[in-house]
C-alpha cells in the first residue's frame, strides 16, 4: 500500500515539476495579474496565461495528455493554430469590427503603415546575423508586425516549432504597447510636433466604404497572393459589415468567431509553452529581437512621418507614424494619449486609426513576402 | 555562421530590400486607388448631370449653321471686333457708337442687314450676341 502510495506521488505533477516549470508557471500568473489588474490585452493575456498554466502541469508522456501528443484533446485543439486556421478566422473578425473610414479619408496616412513595417524587415536581418535559419528569422521577423496573429501564420507555416516563443513575445509585446512606446516617441519627436493639429477628415460615404474591401482585396491579394488567406478573410469581414444586408453575419463574426476563436488560439498557444520546449537561449534570442522590432517598427513609423513632412503643406502629427504598427487599436490610443500630454485638446485617436489599420494590411503583405520567398 | 556573413549567405539584403519595397509600393497603390475613389462615385452619381450637359454641347452642333456672303464677310469681321471690345452678351447702342467713332461707313444700314441676316441675334433681354455658327 505504501508502494503505492509512493508510485503514485511519484507520477503526480509535484515529483516531476522542476524549477522550469515553476518559472513558467510564474509567467503564466504573470499574463493573468497584467491582464486581469492592469487591463493590458486581457482577451489575449488572460487565455494566454492560463494556457501556460494548463501547459505546465508536468505529465506523463505516452498518457495522450501533453499537447505535443498526437491523441491529445490539446493537439486537436492546437491543430487550429498549426494549420494556421485560427489566425485567418481572427483576421475575419477584425475585418467585421474595423472602420476604415480615416484611412478612405485621408490615403496618405496609409504610407506610415506600410513604413512601420520596417521593423520585420531589419528584425529579420537581426535574426539572420544571430544565427537563425532564414524560416525562423523570417518568423521572428514578423513580430516587429506588432500583429498576433500573422505571427502565429507565418510561424506555423515556416518554423512551427517557435510558435510558443514567438506567440508569447508578439502578444506580451502587444500588451506592453503602452509601456514600450512612449518613450521613442518622446524620444523621436519635439513638443511642437507632437503639438501638430490635424485636419478634421472627410466625411466618407457608405458606397465609398462598401466598395473599398472589395478593391482592396483584389489589389493586396494579386500582388502578394501568399496573404490571401488572411487579407481576404479580413476584406471579406469588413465587406459583411459595410453591406449592412449582412449585418447578422458581421455581428457573429465580431462576436462569436472571434471570442471563440481567441479563447482556442490564446488557450492552446499559452498551453505550447511547456518549459522543456520554451526555456530555452533561442526564446530568449527571440524576446530580445521582439522587443528591437517593436522599437525599430515605432521609430520608423516616426521618421517616415518627418519625412512627409518635409514635402507637404499642411503637416502631419509625427506621432501618428507610432500608429503605423498594427497593435489595433492599442498603438492608437497610445498616440493619442501623448499627444494629450502636451495638449489635452488635440484628439489624434481617429487620425492615428488609419495608420493603424494600414498597419494591419501591411503586415499581411509582410507576411505573404516572407512566406514566398521562404517556401 | 552569424552576422553579416549569414545575412548576405541567405541572400538577407535582398529579401529585405524587396520585401520593404513590396509593403511600400502595395500600399502606396492602394492609397492613390482609394484617393481617386470618391472622385469616381461622385462622377458616377452626377452621370446623368454630365450627360445631358454633353448632349447640350451636341445640340450646339445641331444649330442650322448660316451662310454669310462674300460682300458682308469684311463687315462681319470688322463689327465682330468692335462687338468683342464690348464683351458679351453686347448692348445695339454701343455698338452703332463704337462704329461710328472707328468712322465705319454706314453703321445703321449695316447693323440693320447684320439683324435681318441673323448675323446678330438678341438674347431676349436687350442684349445681343453674334449667331452660334459664327466662330469667335
Amino acid at each position: 500500500m505504501e508502494n503505492m502510495f509512493l508510485e503514485f506521488f511519484s507520477n503526480t505533477g509535484y515529483a516531476m515539476a522542476d524549477y522550469r516549470h515553476v518559472v513558467m508557471i510564474l509567467i503564466g500568473v504573470t499574463f493573468i495579474y497584467l491582464g486581469i489588474a492592469k487591463h493590458y490585452e486581457p482577451l489575449l493575456l488572460v487565455p494566454i496565461g492560463f494556457g501556460i498554466l494548463i501547459g505546465n502541469v508536468p505529465v506523463f508522456k505516452g498518457l495522450g495528455l501533453g499537447i505535443y501528443e498526437s491523441n491529445s484533446v490539446l493537439h486537436y485543439l492546437y491543430l487550429g493554430v498549426t494549420s494556421g486556421v485560427y489566425p485567418p478566422l481572427i483576421f475575419l473578425g477584425i475585418g467585421a469590427m474595423t472602420d476604415f473610414s480615416t484611412m478612405l479619408a485621408r490615403p496618405l496616412l496609409m504610407l506610415l503603415g506600410a513604413a512601420a513595417q520596417m521593423g520585420i524587415f531589419l528584425t529579420f536581418l537581426g535574426a539572420l546575423a544571430l544565427g537563425f535559419a532564414p524560416n525562423e528569422a523570417a518568423s521572428i521577423g514578423i513580430i516587429g508586425g506588432a500583429d498576433g496573429p500573422t505571427a502565429i501564420f507565418l510561424t506555423a507555416k515556416l518554423a512551427p516549432e517557435l510558435i510558443g516563443p514567438i506567440a508569447v513575445a508578439a502578444y506580451s509585446y502587444m500588451a506592453l504597447v503602452p509601456v514600450i512606446q512612449p518613450p521613442i516617441m518622446r524620444l523621436l519627436t519635439s513638443r511642437k510636433e507632437r503639438l501638430i493639429r490635424m485636419e478634421e477628415p472627410r466625411v466618407v460615404g457608405k458606397r465609398e466604404k462598401m466598395i473599398f474591401p472589395i478593391i482592396g482585396f483584389l489589389l493586396t491579394c494579386f500582388l502578394a497572393p501568399a496573404a490571401l488567406p488572411l487579407l481576404g478573410l479580413l476584406f471579406f469581414g469588413n465587406l459583411l459589415k459595410e453591406a449592412v444586408v449582412t449585418e447578422r453575419l458581421a455581428v457573429a463574426a465580431r462576436t462569436s468567431i472571434i471570442d471563440s476563436v481567441t479563447i482556442l488560439l490564446g488557450m492552446t498557444v499559452g498551453a505550447s509553452t511547456q518549459a522543456d520546449v520554451f526555456l530555452t537561449s533561442q526564446s530568449v534570442g527571440i524576446f530580445v529581437l521582439g522587443a528591437l522590432s517593436f522599437g525599430v517598427a515605432t521609430a520608423s513609423g516616426l521618421i517616415f512621418a518627418k519625412i512627409i513632412n518635409l514635402f507637404v503643406r499642411t503637416k502631419i502629427n509625427p506621432l501618428l507614424g507610432a500608429a503605423g504598427v498594427s497593435a489595433v487599436p492599442d498603438s492608437a490610443r497610445v498616440v493619442q494619449m501623448v499627444g494629450q500630454e502636451e495638449d489635452p485638446t488635440n484628439f489624434l485617436l481617429m487620425q492615428a486609426m488609419a495608420p493603424n489599420v494600414s498597419g494591419v494590411i501591411g503586415s499581411a503583405i509582410g507576411a505573404g513576402i516572407l512566406w514566398s520567398f521562404m517556401s | 555562421m552569424t552576422g553579416l556573413e549569414a545575412i548576405a549567405a541567405h541572400n538577407g539584403w535582398a529579401i529585405a530590400a524587396v520585401g520593404v519595397s513590396i509593403v511600400f509600393s502595395g500600399l502606396t497603390m492602394l492609397s492613390i486607388v482609394i484617393s481617386q475613389l470618391y472622385k469616381v462615385l461622385d462622377f458616377w452619381e452626377r452621370r446623368d448631370e454630365f450627360f445631358q450637359r454633353m448632349k447640350g454641347r451636341g445640340a450646339v452642333e445641331d444649330v442650322p449653321r448660316i451662310t454669310v456672303s462674300p460682300d458682308m464677310k469684311e463687315t462681319v469681321r470688322q463689327y465682330r471686333m468692335l462687338a468683342d471690345r464690348l464683351g458679351k452678351p453686347f448692348s445695339l447702342p454701343r455698338l452703332l457708337d463704337l462704329a461710328r467713332k472707328c468712322g465705319l461707313v454706314n453703321p445703321h444700314s449695316t447693323i440693320n442687314r447684320l439683324l435681318k441676316q441673323e448675323i446678330i441675334v438678341p438674347d431676349g433681354e436687350g442684349y445681343y450676341h453674334w449667331h452660334q455658327s459664327i466662330s469667335s
